[in-house]
Formats: structure tokens, sequence, C-alpha cells
């Protein structure tokens, strides 16, 4: 009676490790899939209209070249000050007579970019700000092996420092130029709009400081402001709009020679 | 850290027209080359086994196991350049853990795991596992033990169980042709679907990336054949190394075919980026691609192994002449890599410039560093080669 | 079934279990709420300093320089296009002021001669030629540029 009973109890208690072990095995198989299958549901959920999507207009027109933003990014994000560490920088292109194109950005123009063709060589010259584009389809984000860089509900593509295993595959994808591999966290670093001013309801630094207003930041769901506006009343462009990106950064005045 | 600015200031004075501010520093250096250069030797030293193994080209035997072996040193080191390039090495663990399915480089992992277990270990351990029962038996010390443990107490000798593992192994062979391409396609496919770069940019790089795969592990198998019938003193099957020639001088063929189509496409499109490369090709990666990889690793292997197609020398000079062939294809192939993989990055994506890039000796990313993962995968191999040589197998399938 | 192919395959059904529990431990927390990355990445990238304080915070005690600013050119140059704050030191700017020397260099950055810069708006001068001795607020104040100072 006794050994029977042992045995019993021995053979139930296998009979639930087993059950136990199992359903721990087959509830860990299937939850992968299962959140392979959420994120669409996930996003119908998260009500996306009540949130901002952020984007940025450029007025080619209005830059003057001095640099102000490409300065003020770097203290603000704490970027490295050597020449090639850059979250935004300004291009100086000049058509000669010949049709040759020269663009210079010296230090990212920190400082005001200056012109080194003679007046009489310039067929015509302007500036061009460059930044993250925080494209809608970033190949970027695509790239990540791991899921540290992605585009957060509000638009703007972000990089987790604390997950960035720092393979540099988002670098080699980014057509723009617009990412590096920042030499003090070792992780991949590029532009956020600034997110830490704009959810505390300031500009990114590059707007704040423009003094001729060249950029011009803000909500595109919202009709009523600036960026709209601009966006409505100026024919605009995108960086490479064939490769499909469908960035959030649009130009306005954008010559068919910029890259 | 200063070290780090220096050399870039370095390559700040050197830039040649306009590049984007961030784009003074080459990412990806040596080990990336290295990196696809390792995989694709496994790639193709299994496919030379699976062509004894499945396509019945029995003249091959004498490499067959030799071929495993060394598609499974190789493969043990693969990963590691990569991860030794890698910013936070440490958090390596997470493309295994969150991989990104949009990403070419996180089903890399997977691809690489399926190959390894499920591929090359299973495959090696059929071939195996009856030579470990009796080996077991006969030796003594650590071997006798790792014999028993890796038989994982199957113990039968007897022809059923012979019978089963040959029919197992030619079935994961029969898997392993398409998982060793599409090992190496992958490999190809990381560089081919980055559209910011146009010189990487194109549908035929995993196709190129596969074939030279198979050129560069059909030459190694070949060399390390050579040598290992050397250091063991006997006798080179002069048959089978005739016609291990005779596949690298075909895929060879085909290998260069498709790199030329690749190139006349390009020239004869003359897309947006193709001033740039013309000035790439005949630039900077004039040493490396023009007489490193075209003629040194392509040119001349095939003008030799094609006069030895239609006229045989003397063995001597033959033996001789695959040795050295072996070795130029090996070369060739490492600097189509290095081609691929510092020649994308050489010039600006605005397509109006170049950086420059000067490799270090030491550090992680160094030559001393990549002389390293050369030369650790040959010495698992002869690690394995003594622990299991496959000419002291017994013999399992006809 | 062949214990070989039996032992094989429970080896690897071991493998594939134990690899799936590892994930499932090491998955971080918040991973894949929103999308394939960590929500939390969102918060951590909200928790930097801000160094530029914007216009309204400069308000609050320079009043007096707005009501001049806003009726001279200068009126759309917001306060930190020229006094940027001194970065790793206190971002008050009681203890730091973000003083600006008003330089021929510095009013250059916007104001030197550059055939990509629009003329109108923005006036452009080559500064040998206008004034080469003297630093530009000598003459100029640099919150309502045309009230000249006298000498």
């Amino acid at each position: 009676m006794g050994t029977e009973r042992k045995v019993n109890n021995r053979r139930k208690f296998f009979q639930t490790s087993a059950a136990l072990v199992g359903g721990t095995l087959l509830y860990a198989i299937i939850k992968p899939f299962e959140a392979l299958a959420q994120p669409k549901e996930e996003e119908l959920k998260t009500d996306k209209a009540n949130l901002p999507l952020w984007g940025m207009g450029v007025d080619l027109e209005k830059c003057i070249g001095c640099g102000k933003c490409a300065e003020a990014c770097k203290i603000e994000n704490k970027v490295p000050k050597e020449p090639f560490y850059f979250r935004t920088w300004v291009e100086q292109y000049t058509v000669k007579n010949d049709g040759t194109v020269k663009i210079e950005s010296p230090n990212g123009g920190i400082g005001g970019l200056k012109q080194s063709v003679p007046d009489e060589e310039i067929f015509k010259s302007f500036m061009v700000p460059k930044l993250c584009n925080h494209c809608t389809k970033a190949p970027c984000v695509q790239a990540c092996p791991v899921g540290a860089t992605f585009i957060s509900p509000d638009g703007v593509v972000l990089v987790d420092e604390t997950y960035c295993i720092g393979c540099s595959y988002c670098i080699q994808a980014c057509p723009y130029g617009a990412r590096f591999m920042n030499p003090i966290t070792k992780v991949a670093d590029k532009c956020t709009f600034c997110y830490h001013r704009i959810n505390e309801g300031l500009q990114p630094a590059c707007v704040e400081v423009c003094p001729t207003n060249a950029r011009i930041f803000g909500d595109l769901r919202d009709k009523e402001s600036d960026l709209v506006n601009f966006l409505q009343v100026n024919p605009t462009q995108v960086l490479k709009p064939h490769l499909n990106t469908h960035s959030r950064v649009f130009y306005n005045g954008l010559s068919s020679e910029v890259k | 850290m200063e070290e780090h600015y220096k050399h870039l200031y370095e390559a700040l004075s050197q830039v040649d027209g306009y590049i984007y501010p961030n784009e003074i520093d080459l990412h990806w250096g040596l080990m990336i080359v290295l990196y696809p250069y390792i995989t694709g030797l496994v790639a193709g030293a299994f496919i030379l086994a699976s062509l004894e193994r499945v396509f019945n080209v029995k003249v091959l035997k004498p490499t067959y196991g030799l071929a495993l072996l060394t598609a499974l040193s190789f493969l043990l080191v693969a990963t590691l350049p990569l991860v030794s390039h890698l910013q936070h090495p440490l958090r390596a663990y997470e493309i295994l853990m969150t991989p990104n399915p949009t990403s070419a480089m996180a089903i890399f992992g997977f691809v690489y795991l399926w190959y390894l277990m499920v591929v090359l270990l299973l495959e090696i351990w059929f071939d195996y596992r009856l030579d470990f029962v009796l080996w077991s038996k006969k030796s003594t010390g650590f071997k006798k033990y790792f014999y028993k443990i890796i038989t994982l107490g199957i113990n039968d000798t007897d022809e059923k169980s012979a019978k089963l593992d040959d029919k197992l192994g030619y079935f994961i062979t029969l898997i392993g042709i398409p998982s060793a391409f599409l090992l190496h396609g992958y490999v190809g496919f990381i560089f081919g679907s980055i559209k910011a770069n146009p010189w990487w940019s194109t549908v035929l790089m995993p196709v190129i990336f596969l074939f030279s795969a198979m050129v560069s592990g059909i030459a190694l198998v070949m060399v390390i054949y050579m040598v290992v019938s050397w250091i063991r003193k006997v006798e080179i099957d002069m048959p089978c190394l005739d016609t291990i020639a005779k596949y690298l001088f075909y895929i060879l063929i085909i290998d260069f075919t498709l790199e030329s189509l690749d190139q006349i496409h390009r020239i004869y499109e003359a897309e947006e980026s193709f001033d740039i490369i013309k000035v790439l090709v005949s630039g900077k990666l004039n040493i490396t691609l023009l007489i490193m990889q075209v003629m040194l690793g392509t040119i001349i292997p095939l003008v030799v192994i094609g006069i030895f197609q239609v006229y045989k020398p003397a063995e001597k000079i033959r033996k001789f002449s695959y040795f050295f062939v072996g070795i130029l294809v090996l070369i060739g192939i490492f600097f189509m890599r290095w081609n691929v993989v510092i020649g994308g990055q050489l010039f600006s994506k605005s397509l109006s410039g170049f950086t420059s890039f000067k490799a270090v000796y030491s550090g992680l990313e160094g030559y001393v560093m990549a002389a390293v993962w050369l030369i650790v995968p040959l010495l698992i191999l002869t690690f394995l080669l003594w622990l299991m040589p496959p000419w002291k197998k017994v013999v399992t399938h006809e | 079934m062949p214990k070989l192919i039996f032992r094989l395959f429970l080896t690897f059904v071991v493998f594939v279990g134990i690899f799936i529990l590892i994930q499932q431990l090491l998955t971080p927390e918040s991973f894949g709420e929103y999308g394939h990355y960590r929500a939390n990445a969102i918060d951590d990238n909200k928790m930097s300093t801000s160094f530029y304080k914007g216009e309204a915070k400069c308000n609050e005690c320079h009043q007096d320089i707005f009501d001049q600013k806003a009726l001279d050119v200068h009126d759309a140059v917001r306060c930190e296009s020229c006094h940027s704050p001194k970065i790793d030191a206190s971002t008050d700017c009681k203890v730091s002021p973000p003083i600006v020397k008003g330089t021929i260099k510095f009013c250059a950055e916007c104001h030197a001669t550059n055939p990509a810069r629009l003329k109108k708006g923005v006036p452009q001068l080559n500064f040998k030629e206008h004034y080469d001795k003297q630093n530009c607020i000598e003459c100029h104040n640099p919150h309502a540029p045309w009230e000249l100072k006298e000498k």
C-alpha cells in the first residue's frame, strides 16, 4: 500500500513536472510568433492620430551658411567637437561657369562658410543644411540587426544607446551620411530632432538658433502649424527621392546639383 | 582616443573632392573583409565535398573528409572577426535574442547556426560515428573519452547501422548544398541589399559572392590537400588533383563571367554613380582590383589550368603549378572581398569625393588580428586531423 | 524510429528549447511594445539636458532687451543665436553668463560677403573696406544694429 502510493505520488510528480516543462516550452515556442504577429494590431490600438508627427522644412532661399545650427547642435547634444562628427551640417554648393560643381563644408560650416571660388567663375552658389531626414521608410532601421534604432510613434528616428552593438550597418545603410559612430559612447549617433527638447515644448537647437528662420520645425498633422503652411505655400522636395525613403525633411528651392 | 582622432585628422587632410563630414572614417575595416572571405572558404569547401557525395564524382574521394573538416574549422572562426569589429562586442548576443526580421545581418546569425549545427556537425557526425565507436575501443587517454562522449552512446557497429549513417549523411548533404548556397548567398545579400551604396547594391552580388566562395573554397582544399600529403609523406592522388583543378577552372570561368557582366552592365547603363565608380576603379582600387584580383587572382590561374586541359605536362610541373595557382586564387579572392568592402566605403555617398583607408597593424582591427583569424582555423584543422584523421576511417559509403 | 534518429531529434529539441528559454530571459523589458525595439528607449531619449533654454526663458529677466530688439532689424534673431550656452559649465546663465565679444570675426559668420548668401535681408560687407580696426559693437548695438553709438 505504502509503496504503491509512493509510486503513484512519484508518477503524479513526474506528470506534473512534465506538464510544467512542456507547457513552458510550448509557451516559449509560441510566444515569439505572437510577437511577430502583434505589432500591426498594436499600431491600431495606440491612437497614433493623437500623437504629433514631427517633420522639418528647410528654406534654402533663406540659409546664409553661418553654421550656427551645426555649432548649436554640437553643444546641445554633446557631439565631439572634432570636424568629422556632425548631426547636422551646412554644405555650400558652387556651380561654376564650366558646369562643374564644387561642394564645401569645412568643419560642417561652423564659424560661417566662406566662398573659395573667385566671383567671376561662379555661375550660381547656394547653401544646403543637412541633417537626418527621419525617413518614413528608414533604411537604417531596416538594417539594424537588433532593433536598437527605430522610428518612434511620433515619427522620429532614434537610437537606443544602451542596446546598440556598434556594428555600423545602419551607417552603411544611410544614404545621407547622417549617422556616425560616437567615439565616446561607442554607439551609432544621429540627429534626434532634439527629442528631449521637442517633448518639453522647445524647438530643436538648430531651429532655435537659426538667425534667418531657414529651418521650420513642426507637427505634420497639425494643419495650423508653420511647417504645414510652409509645405502648402512652397514647392518642396526631399533629398534622393529615387531611393524611396519617404523622408520628413522637406527642402524649398532644392537644386538638382544637390546630392 | 587621441590615436583615433589622429588618424581621422590625417584622413581629413587627404580627402579628395567632397564627402559628407561623417564619412571620413571607414566603419568597416579589415575584419569585415575577412568575414565574407572565411565564410566563403567554408561554403566552397563544403560544396567540393558534396561534389563527391551527391554528384558522385568518385575521383574526389581523397579530399572528401579533408574538405568537410576544413569547412568546419573555418566555420568555427567565421563569426569571430565580425564580433571583434563590434564597438560593443559584449552585446553581440542581442543578435540572437532580438533579431530584427528585416535586417540581413540579424538573419545571418540563424543561417550560420543552422549551417553549423544541422549541416556540418551532423554530416561529419554521421560520417564518423562508426569510426568513433571503433576508435574508442583502440585508443587511450583523452582521445578515448572524446570518442566515447561524441558517439552519444550509440555504439552499434553492425552493417545496418552503418547503412543508416550513410543514408542520413547523404540526406544531410542534400540539405547542405542549398544551405551552403544560402550561407554565402546571404553574405552577398548583406552587401547587395544596401541601396545607399551603388558599388554594393546589385542583384548579382549574392551570386557573385557564391561563385567566388566556391572558387576560394576549392582552391583552399586543393592547397591543403597537397600540404597535408607532403607532411604525411604520401603520394598525391593525381587524377583527384586534376579533377579539382578542372572544377576550379569551370567555376572560375563562371565567377569571372558574372563579375564582368556586373561591370559591363554598370558601364553600359552609366547611371548617376558611374562617374565616381569609374574614378574609383581606375584610381584607388587600381592595384587591388585590376592587378591583384583580375590579373593575379583570375587571369593567370585561368590560363594555367586552361592550358592543362589541353596539354598535360609532367606531374611535377602540374603539382607545382596547382599549388601556385591555388595560392594565387586565394589571394585574388581575398582582394575581391577587399575591393567590395573597402572599395564601397572609399567614395562618398554624395558621389563627389573620396576618403582614404589606412589599415593599422595593432588593435582589434589590425593586420595582426587579421593574421590571427586566418591562422586559428588552420590550427583547429590540424587538431581535427589529429583527432579524427579521414585517412584512417573505415569506408562507410561507396 | 531508430534509436539514433530519436536521440538526435531529442538533442535538437533540447537545444532549441534551451535557446528559446534563454531568449525569453534575455529579451529586455518593454521590448516589442510598439515595434521591434525597447519602448523605454523613447523615454531614455527624452532624458538629455537642454543647454539652449529658448527665448521664453531669457524673456523672464531681459524684457528690456526684447523691447529694444523688436524695433530693429535683428528682431527675428533669437537670443541664443549669438549667446550660445557655455557647455560643460553650469547651465544657469547667472553662474556663467554667455557673454559675446562682438568681434568682426563673430559678426562675419553671418555678414561676410558670400555669393551663396542672398543679398536681401542680410547685409553683407567686406569688413576690410568697411572698418578694419575695431570690433563691430564699438559702433553698432547688437540688439539694435542701426542705433549707432556716438564716439
